[in-house]
C-alpha cells in the first residue's frame, strides 16, 4: 500500500486552514478573551475567523491545482475551489453580522462550530462519492442543530433546533437509503462510475426507488416544499445570525451538491460529456417540487408578521426558483443556478443582518420596522436594496438570478420538456412576492415610528451591511463579473 | 443451514423492530429501547452471515452498547409519566400508515424485480484486515471528517446539556 | 423455497425502513422518534452490507463503519437537544413543539 497522504494534505489544504483557524478560535477566547465585554469578544473573534477564511480564500486563488482522490472522495478543480471561496465569504459576513447580537456568552464554541460548519460545506463541495457526501452533509447538518439551539435563554431556539433536527435526521435517513440504493443498483460510490454503470442501461425499478428518495432527502435539506415544513420554525427560532448562514450558506452548498448529484451521477451518459443527457426520471420529481415551493412560499408568506419567518417563506420560493435551474440540466443552467444562489445568498445574509440590528429594540416583527428609516437612514436604505432584490427588480442582483434562471429554462423548453408553464409560473408568483416585500418597506419608510431612539449599530457589522448592499447592486449591473468567472471555471474543470 | 439461520433472525429482526414503534401492550419509551437493542443485535448476527464480522461487532459495541446507554440515560433523566396517557391521533395514524405502505410497497415490488439479484459470491473479501487498510488510505479523509464530526457533537452537548453559567 | 439471496435481505431492510418510517410519522413520543430514525439508519446499513456482499466489494462495509458513527454523534446532539428542551417545557413530545405557530 502506498498511498500518497502528502498530495492529499496539499489538496486539503485550505479546509485544513479553516479547521485549524476554528481551534485557534475556541483557544484564543478561552485563553485571553474571557473578562472583556462581549462585543468586543464577538469582534477580535470574528476577526480571526475572517483571517483564516480569507487566507484560504487567497490560496485558492493562488494555486490552481487539480486533484482527484481515489473513488473521487475529494475533488478539487476550478468550479469547486470558486464555490468554495463564495463559501468562505458567506461565513465571513455571518461572523460579522454576529458582532451586532448578544444571544451567547459561549463565544469561542460558537465560532468553531460556525466553522467547522463551513469546513462541512466545503468537503460537501468537493465531494464525488456518496459516502464523502453523506459524512460531509451530516458534518454541516450536526453543526447547524447545535447552532440553532444556541440561545439558551429562548424556548424558540430549543423549539426551533428540535424540530430541524427531527426533519434533518428524516433527510439523512432517507438520503442515506437513497444513496445505498444506488450503491447496491450500480456497485460503485463515486458519482461518474455511477453514471457510467447506469449508460444505456434499461433502468431498475430499484434504481427510481432511489432516486426517488435521495430527491425527498435533499428535498428536506434545501426546503423545499412539501418538504419545508421545519423552515419556518427554525428560521424564526434560531438566532439571526444562524438564520443567515442556514439560509445563505447552507443553501448554496445543498444546491450545488444536489446538481452535482443529479447531473454527473445520475447522467445517463459517460462522464462529462453528459451534460445534455439525462435520465429524464428525476425531471417531473423536481418539477413538482419547484412548482409546489414557489407557490406555497409566496403565498404563505403574505401573511406573515414575523419578518425572520416571511423571510423564511421567501427562501422556499428562491429555492423553488434555483430548483429551476437544475431543472435545465445543462451547463448553462448550472452556471445560472450558481449565479442565482451566490446574488441569493449575499443578499439574504444583508436583510438578515438587517433584522439581527433591529431585533435589539424589540423583535423581529414587521411593526418593529415601522419607521426605520428615521432611526437608521443607511440601514434603511440597504434593506431596500435587499427586498427589492429579493422581489427580482432590476437592475439588482435578484433580477439578473432570475432572468438567467429563467432564460435558460425558456430555451430548454423549446427543446423538449415544457418547462414553459413553470417559468410562467415562477414569473407570476414573483409578482406576487413584490407584494410582501414592499409591506416590509413600507414600514421601514411610510409608517411612523413609535419608538424615536436612533439606531445604533456596530462598526463591523454596519460595514458588511453595507458591502453586501453594494455588491447586490454591483452584481446587478455588472453580472459578468461573477458569471464570468463561473463560466470560465465551468470551461476548465 | 444457512438460510434456517437467515430466517430466524430476519424474523427476529422485523419482529422486534415492530415492538419498537408499535408495542401493543406498552407505551413506555423503556420497553421500546429495549426491543431496540434487540433489533439491533439481531441484525449483527445478520451481518454475521453476511461476512462482516468487524461490523458485527462494532454495530453491538457501539449501538446495543454506547448509544442505548445514552437513551436510557435520557429516559431515566426525564420524568416521563404522561407520557403514556396521551393517545395516538386517529387521522394521522391512517395517513402515515398509508403512506408508509405505499413505499413499502413500492421498495419490496422493485426489489422483487431488482435484476442483479442472485446467489452469494464465493467468499474472497471482507477481512477486517483489510477493510482497516482501506480505512486508513483511501478513506483516511473520510475519517479525519468524523473525527470532526464527533468534535461538533462533543461540543454542541456539553454546550447544550450544561446549566447555563451565568 | 428459493435460496438466501440479495432480495431476501434487501426486503428485510425495506421493512426496518418503513417502519422507522410509519414510527416517525406516527408516534409522538421524541425519544421514540429517534429510535424510529435509528431504525431507519439500520435499514440503510443492512442494505449496504448485502450489497457490498453480493458485489464482492468492501466499500459498503466501509460507509456503514461510518453511518454507525455518524449515528452515534447524532443520537448524542439529538438528546442533548431534548434535554435542552426538557429544561424549558418538561416536556418531551412534538404536539408541544408549538411555541412559534402564533
Amino acid at each position: 500500500m502506498n498511498f500518497d497522504y502528502a498530495q492529499l494534505f496539499s489538496a486539503a489544504i485550505p479546509e485544513t486552514v479553516v479547521v485549524i483557524t476554528a481551534f485557534l478560535a475556541l483557544l484564543v477566547d478561552f485563553i485571553f478573551l474571557r473578562n472583556l465585554p462581549a462585543r468586543t469578544r464577538t469582534s477580535l473573534l470574528a476577526t480571526v475567523t475572517a483571517v483564516g477564511c480569507l487566507s484560504a480564500i487567497a490560496w485558492m486563488g493562488v494555486s490552481h491545482s487539480t486533484y482527484r482522490l481515489d473513488d473521487a472522495i475529494f475533488v478539487v478543480n476550478p468550479m469547486t475551489q470558486l464555490v468554495k471561496q463564495i463559501i468562505l465569504a458567506l461565513t465571513i459576513f455571518t461572523a460579522f453580522i454576529s458582532v451586532q447580537t448578544n444571544f451567547t456568552r459561549h463565544l469561542g464554541e460558537y465560532f468553531i462550530l460556525l466553522l467547522l460548519a463551513s469546513a462541512g460545506m466545503m468537503f460537501l463541495v468537493s465531494a464525488e462519492n456518496i459516502l464523502a457526501i453523506f459524512l460531509a452533509l451530516e458534518l454541516l447538518s450536526l453543526s447547524l442543530y447545535v447552532l440553532t439551539a444556541f440561545n439558551k435563554q429562548s424556548v424558540f431556539s430549543a423549539e426551533a433546533a428540535l424540530k430541524y433536527f427531527l426533519f434533518g435526521g428524516m433527510s439523512a435517513a432517507f438520503t442515506l437509503f437513497g444513496l445505498s440504493l444506488i450503491y447496491g443498483v450500480t456497485g460503485e460510490m463515486n458519482l461518474t462510475a455511477i453514471a457510467a454503470k447506469l449508460a444505456g442501461k434499461t433502468t431498475d425499478p430499484l434504481f427510481y426507488v432511489a432516486l426517488v428518495m435521495t430527491v425527498i432527502g435533499f428535498g428536506f435539506k434545501v426546503a423545499a416544499a412539501p418538504f419545508h415544513m421545519w423552515a419556518p420554525d427554525a428560521y424564526q427560532g434560531s438566532p439571526t445570525p444562524v438564520t443567515s448562514f442556514i439560509a445563505a450558506g447552507s443553501k448554496v452548498a445543498s444546491f450545488f451538491i444536489l446538481a452535482k448529484i443529479l447531473f454527473t451521477g445520475f447522467a445517463g451518459a459517460e462522464g462529462d460529456a453528459g451534460w445534455h443527457h439525462y435520465i429524464s426520471g428525476w425531471t417531473p420529481v423536481l418539477a413538482i417540487l419547484a412548482a409546489l415551493s414557489v407557490i406555497i412560499g409566496n403565498l404563505a408568506a403574505i401573511s406573515q408578521k414575523s419578518v425572520k419567518r416571511l423571510l423564511a417563506y421567501s427562501a422556499i420560493a428562491h429555492g423553488g426558483y434555483a430548483l429551476l435551474g437544475i431543472l435545465t440540466a445543462d451547463q448553462k443552467g448550472f452556471a445560472s443556478l450558481i449565479y442565482y444562489v451566490t446574488t441569493y445568498a449575499l443578499t439574504v445574509i444583508g436583510a438578515f443582518g438587517v433584522v439581527a440590528v433591529v431585533e435589539n429594540y424589540g423583535g423581529d416583527k414587521l411593526s418593529d420596522f415601522a419607521g426605520l428609516s428615521r432611526r437608521a437612514p443607511i440601514l434603511s436604505a440597504c434593506m431596500m436594496v435587499f427586498m427589492l432584490s429579493l422581489a427580482g427588480i432590476p437592475p439588482l442582483a435578484g433580477f439578473f438570478g432570475k432572468f438567467y434562471v429563467f432564460t435558460s429554462a425558456i430555451q430548454l423548453g423549446a427543446k423538449s420538456l415544457g418547462l414553459l408553464w413553470l417559468v410562467i409560473l415562477a414569473i407570476a408568483m414573483s409578482a406576487v412576492s413584490l407584494y410582501y416585500y414592499l409591506q416590509v418597506l413600507k414600514q421601514i419608510y411610510v409608517v411612523d415610528a413609535s419608538d424615536k431612539t436612533t439606531v445604533s449599530v456596530a462598526l463591523p457589522t454596519q460595514f458588511v451591511i453595507v458591502a453586501l448592499a453594494i455588491a447586490v447592486v454591483v452584481l446587478g449591473c455588472v453580472p459578468n463579473l461573477l458569471v464570468g468567472k463561473i463560466l470560465a471555471a465551468l470551461s476548465l474543470g | 443451514m444457512h438460510d434456517a439461520f437467515f430466517y430466524i433472525f430476519a424474523i427476529l429482526t422485523v419482529f422486534c423492530a415492530v415492538m419498537v414503534v408499535a408495542n401493543p401492550v406498552s407505551r413506555s419509551p423503556i420497553t421500546s429501547a429495549m426491543f431496540l437493542v434487540l433489533t439491533i443485535t439481531c441484525m449483527a448476527a445478520l451481518f454475521v452471515q453476511l461476512h462482516a464480522f468487524f461490523l458485527a461487532a462494532v454495530q453491538i459495541l457501539v449501538y446495543a452498547g454506547a448509544v442505548m446507554v445514552l437513551f436510557l440515560f435520557v429516559i431515566m433523566l426525564l420524568d416521563l409519566k404522561e407520557e403514556e396517557r396521551r393517545r395516538i391521533k386517529a387521522v394521522s395514524a391512517g395517513l402515515g400508515t398509508l403512506a408508509v405502505g405505499s413505499i413499502l410497497f413500492l421498495i419490496i415490488k422493485s426489489t422483487l424485480q431488482f435484476g442483479q439479484a442472485g446467489a452469494i459470491p464465493p467468499h474472497t473479501e471482507g477481512s477486517t484486515a483489510s477493510l482497516g487498510k482501506l480505512l486508513f488510505s483511501n478513506y483516511v479523509l473520510p475519517f479525519e471528517i468524523l473525527s470532526l464530526l464527533l468534535l461538533v457533537a462533543m461540543v454542541g452537548v456539553i454546550l447544550l446539556s450544561k446549566k447555563d453559567l451565568k | 423455497m428459493k435460496p438466501v439471496g440479495l432480495e431476501h435481505y434487501l426486503v428485510v431492510s425495506g421493512l426496518l425502513f418503513c417502519l422507522g418510517l410509519w414510527g416517525v410519522i406516527v408516534r409522538r413520543n421524541l425519544l421514540i422518534i429517534y429510535m424510529s430514525l435509528e431504525l431507519m439508519l439500520n435499514a440503510a446499513n443492512l442494505a449496504l452490507v448485502a450489497f457490498s456482499r453480493f458485489n464482492n466489494k468492501l466499500d459498503g462495509q466501509v460507509m456503514v463503519f461510518f453511518v454507525i458513527t455518524v449515528a452515534a454523534a447524532e443520537v448524542a446532539v439529538g438528546l442533548a437537544l431534548i434535554v435542552a428542551l426538557y429544561r424549558k417545557k418538561q416536556s418531551a413530545h412534538v404536539e408541544d413543539l408549538t411555541t412559534m405557530k402564533s
